[in-house]
C-alpha cells in the first residue's frame, strides 16, 4: 500500500495536480472555513443538511419554471 | 435530503463498527462543500455485516439508480458477497464501501480516525490528514478542488505548518 501511495505521489507531482492543487487553493474561501471551524462537529452536519435542502429547493424551482 | 446525523445515530445504536468518510468527513472536518450522501467504510466481520442488516432493515435499503422492482435481497449473505453499496434509504443516500482506493478497510482505516459528537452519540470518522492522502490516491479530477479545501483547512488548524 505503502509503495503504491508513493507512486501515486510521484504521478501527482510529474502530471502537475500539485499545481493544479495549489491553484484552486487561491479560490478557497477562507472566511467560510473559519466560520465552520467555530461551530462543533454537529451544528456543521446540521448547516449541511440546510444546505442540502436549500439545494433541493431550488431544483424543484427549476423544474417548475420550464 | 440525507438525514446525516439519523443514518450515524441509527448505525451507531445498533454497534455498527463504521467510519465516516467522504463528504460528509469533510464537513466533519470544516468543510462548506455540499455532499449528498453519506459514505462509510464498514468491517467485514459477519458480526458486523449481521448489525448492519439488522440496523438498516427498516429504513428500506435498495440499491440506488437501481430500476423500480429489481429484486434485492437484503440481507448479510448479499453484504457478503459483495463489497461496496450505494443505497438509497429512507433517511436518504448511503454508501457502504467495505474499502477505499488509498485507505483500505476498516482495521486499516482504524488508526487514522478520530471520534466525534453527533446527534448525541459518538461515531469515528476519518482524520483530516488521511482524508487527504485517500483523495489524492483516488485521482479523480472532481476531487482536485476539495483536495485544495482540505488542504487549506489543515493550514488553519496547523497555522505553523501552513
Amino acid at each position: 500500500m505503502h509503495a503504491m501511495q508513493t507512486d501515486r505521489d510521484q504521478l501527482n507531482r510529474a502530471t502537475g495536480v500539485d499545481a493544479v492543487i495549489e491553484v484552486y487553493k487561491k479560490d478557497v474561501d477562507v472566511t467560510l472555513i473559519r466560520a465552520n471551524l467555530r461551530l462543533s462537529v454537529d451544528e456543521r452536519l446540521q448547516q449541511l443538511m440546510r444546505l442540502q435542502e436549500f439545494a433541493e429547493e431550488l431544483q424543484r424551482a427549476r423544474r417548475k419554471a420550464r | 435530503m440525507t438525514d446525516f446525523r439519523a443514518l450515524i445515530r441509527l448505525l451507531v445504536e445498533n454497534n455498527v463498527d463504521f467510519i465516516v468518510v467522504g463528504g460528509a468527513a469533510a464537513t466533519v472536518h470544516g468543510s462548506a462543500r455540499l455532499t449528498s450522501d453519506l459514505d462509510v467504510v464498514y468491517g467485514r466481520t459477519s458480526e458486523n455485516i449481521q448489525r448492519i442488516v439488522e440496523a438498516l432493515r427498516s429504513i428500506q435499503p435498495y440499491l440506488r439508480g437501481a430500476p423500480p422492482g429489481l429484486p434485492f435481497d437484503w440481507s448479510a449473505q448479499t453484504i457478503q458477497n459483495g463489497l461496496n453499496f450505494t443505497l438509497t434509504t429512507t433517511l436518504g443516500a448511503l454508501d457502504l464501501l467495505g474499502e477505499i482506493v488509498g485507505g483500505g478497510g476498516y482495521k486499516d482505516l482504524l488508526r487514522h480516525t478520530i471520534e466525534v459528537e453527533v446527534a448525541g452519540v459518538s461515531c469515528k470518522c476519518l482524520n483530516l490528514e488521511r482524508l487527504i492522502v485517500v483523495k489524492r490516491a483516488a485521482g479523480r479530477p472532481k476531487d482536485l478542488e476539495v483536495i485544495a479545501e482540505l488542504e487549506q483547512i489543515l493550514g488553519e488548524k496547523r497555522p505553523d505548518q501552513a
